[in-house]
This record gives C-alpha cells, structure tokens and sequence, in this order.
C-alpha cells in the first residue's frame, strides 16, 4: 500500500517519491512535488536545516495495524461530529474524510 | 452585564482604526468597473509587507506556478487583478484587530481554521459558480466577527467563550445566550462599515443560515466549506465542533461522496504552507 506522510530525511530511502513540493521561507520551490529523492536531495535539505518532509512510500499492510490507524481517526471524528446529527449529508462528508485519511495518514 | 446590542458594535466599529489605502481602493474597486489597476498596483507595493506576504503566496504551492513572480506588476500580469485582489484582502484584514487580551480566545486555532474554510471554498467555488478566488478570501474571512468580538469587547466575549467550554455548545449558541448577538451578525455589521462587496458581505454574515440567501450567493460555499474545515480537524483544537450541514446549501453545490473526497485532497495539498505564509 502507498503511504504519503511526512518523514524525519534520517528515515527516508532514495528512491521515494517527494509528495509534496518543499519552499523555502521565501516560497522559493527547492523540491517539487513528484521528485525521486536522491542522496544529493537529502544532504542539500539537511544542509539547509530542514528536518523532514512528505515522501509517498511502499508500506506493507499490516491488518492489525490499519484497524488501530482506522479507530483514532473514528474517534476524532466522532468527536467533532458530535453534535451534526445522522443526515445524509453530515454522513457524506464523514465517510470521505475517513477514507482521505486512511489513504493518507497524517 | 455581558449583552451587547447592534448599535455598540456599530458605534465601535466606528472608532477602528481605517484600512490601509490600497485595501480601501481594493474594496472600492469590487463596484467600480473604471478602477486604475496599475495605480492600484503601484499603492500596493509602497506597502513592503503587504507586498511581501502577496509574494510570498504568489509563489507558493497556492498556484503552482513555474517561474517566480518578483512584483506585485507581475502578480497582476500572471494571476489577474482579481487574484491580487482577494489576495491583498486575505492578508491584511485579519492583521487589523488585537485579541490577544481575550482570556480564552485562541488565535492560531482561528488562523488555521479560516485558512481551511478559505481553500475549501476556493475548492468548492466552481461547484456554484462562484470565483475561486474571492471564495478564497470570503472563507478566510468569514468568522471576522469574532475578531471584532474578541478585540473590541474582550470581557465579554472571554465569557462566552467560556460558557460555550463548559456547555460544549457550538459558539453562535454561546455567543447569542451571553452576549445577546452572535459572530456572524457582527461580522456583517463590519462588512457594512468596512463596504465590503455584497457577495463578501453575505458570506460573512449568513454562513451560519445560508438556506436564507440567494441559491447563487457565496453564504452556500462559505457554509459548506466551513463545515469541511471543520470535519477535517484544522483547529487542532479538542472541542472542535461540527454544526448539521444545511441540506440547502449542500444541494446548491450538488456534492457527492467523489466531489467531497477530491475537494479535500485539494485542500489539505496546500494547507500547512497556506498557514505558514498568512501566519507571518
């Protein structure tokens, strides 16, 4: 399963792909988003001070794991969609911010 | 005594300091086709934040542009009057009230919220018609009343917001069983004395009961697209509340289960750097 989530550069692996574009303070683009992350990529970040990015990588799907990942966020959602009410609408809009963030964790 | 009446609020609006002059040219120029764009552009860049922070969004992940963008010309050029326009709002409104002697009033939760209604309802826009990048600005605005609130009668509004912790109630409740008016009625009393268009004015002041505007008014985008930021947590807040989606509203926008899931990829993209840049 593809992952996109932001990494420590110590826990990222060549070969990954940056998803989302990397700005300097000046919103300067250093990396955009799609780039293959390299050795030079990374010594360049850290140079500059950076410590972690967004990549998207292979994870194996563990069962167990995407169960627990999947029960935080109900519980986040149930919590501020306490008071919504059971509407086709409000269950729409739920739904399709469980599954971005299953897809997509944070 | 906590209850305020519209002509307080008025009467303190009154007093506010008055907006930079190439905001208040920019608001004028929403009902003026003769405006001087080039003028515009020159008061603009005589401002270096103002014209710092539209850079800095110019080229941000905001538009994906290629080549970078050095002058607020260029930025008029590239991205069109209008896109500068909202932009130059967005960013200096919020910018003109103090709240931090509200106990209780939490401004980065505030920011980050606005800028995730302002990119859902950019996101929204084209499902109603709606520019994109005055949707932006209206999102980003649309809760200006409690900036109103919480600078101009900080007492007051410290006990509502502490009475809307301890009923867990949503804040409009809150703010009309305390104070007697709710953010969104003194948002648009600002609206009107700051004249802020009339598609700015509605979002701001009926995002709360959009089924009462125009089936093409921007209260629907705003409405929904708040209940978007809500829904994905962008306050960071644990009380974070989720009020029922006016089914009105919704069936204006005509959204879906796909609609929804694609409105939110393209929101969250570019969220964090959204609230970098309008947080310094």
């Amino acid at each position: 399963m593809k992952v996109s989530e932001v990494m420590a550069l110590e826990a990222i692996q060549p070969g990954m792909k940056v998803a989302e574009a990397v700005v300097d303070d000046g919103g300067r683009v250093l990396v955009p988003v799609g780039a293959e992350v390299t050795e030079s990529m990374l010594s360049s970040l850290a140079r500059r001070d950076i410590e972690s990015i967004k990549v998207e990588h292979e994870v194996e799907e563990d069962p167990a794991a995407r169960e627990a990942h999947r029960a935080v966020i109900v519980s986040r959602l149930d919590r501020i969609f306490r008071v919504a009410g059971d509407t086709a609408e409000n269950r729409t809009l739920y739904q399709a911010v469980l599954d971005h963030r299953m897809e997509n964790p944070q | 005594m906590t209850m305020l009446n519209r002509d307080q609020v008025t009467a303190r609006l009154k007093q506010l300091p008055s907006l930079p002059s190439a905001v208040s040219e920019l608001l004028a120029s929403f009902s003026n086709e003769d405006v001087d764009v080039e003028q515009i552009a020159r008061q603009i860049a005589r401002d270096q934040g103002l014209t710092a922070r539209v850079l800095r969004v110019a080229n941000s992940s905001f538009y994906g542009l290629q080549s970078k963008i050095g002058t607020i010309n260029e930025a008029v050029v590239v991205l069109g009057f209008r896109a500068v326009r909202s932009m130059v709002m967005a960013v200096s409104m919020n910018g003109a009230f103090r709240v931090d002697q509200c106990h209780g009033f939490d401004a980065m939760a505030y920011l980050r919220h606005g800028v995730g209604v302002g990119l859902a309802a950019r996101s929204l826009a084209p499902l109603a018609n709606q520019n994109a990048e005055l949707a932006f600005t209206g999102g980003l605005l649309h809760d200006i009343g409690q900036l109103v609130l919480a600078s101009n009668f900080s007492t007051q509004y410290a006990v509502a917001l502490e009475y809307r912790k301890k009923h867990d109630c949503p804040l409009v409740v809150a703010e009309r069983d305390i104070l007697g008016l709710d953010h969104a009625e003194v948002g648009g009393l600002l609206a009107e004395a700051w004249r802020f268009p009339d598609s700015l004015h509605q979002a701001v002041a009926h995002h709360h009961a959009p089924a009462g505007a125009l089936a093409n008014s921007l209260a629907n985008v705003v409405h929904v697209a708040d209940a978007f930021a809500h829904a994905m947590g962008f306050a960071n807040f644990n009380d974070e509340m989720m009020m029922a989606i006016d089914r009105t509203a919704w069936e204006r926008l005509g959204l879906d289960g796909d609609k929804c899931r694609k409105a939110i990829a393209e929101i969250e993209h570019c969220f964090e750097e959204t609230c970098q840049i309008l947080r310094s």
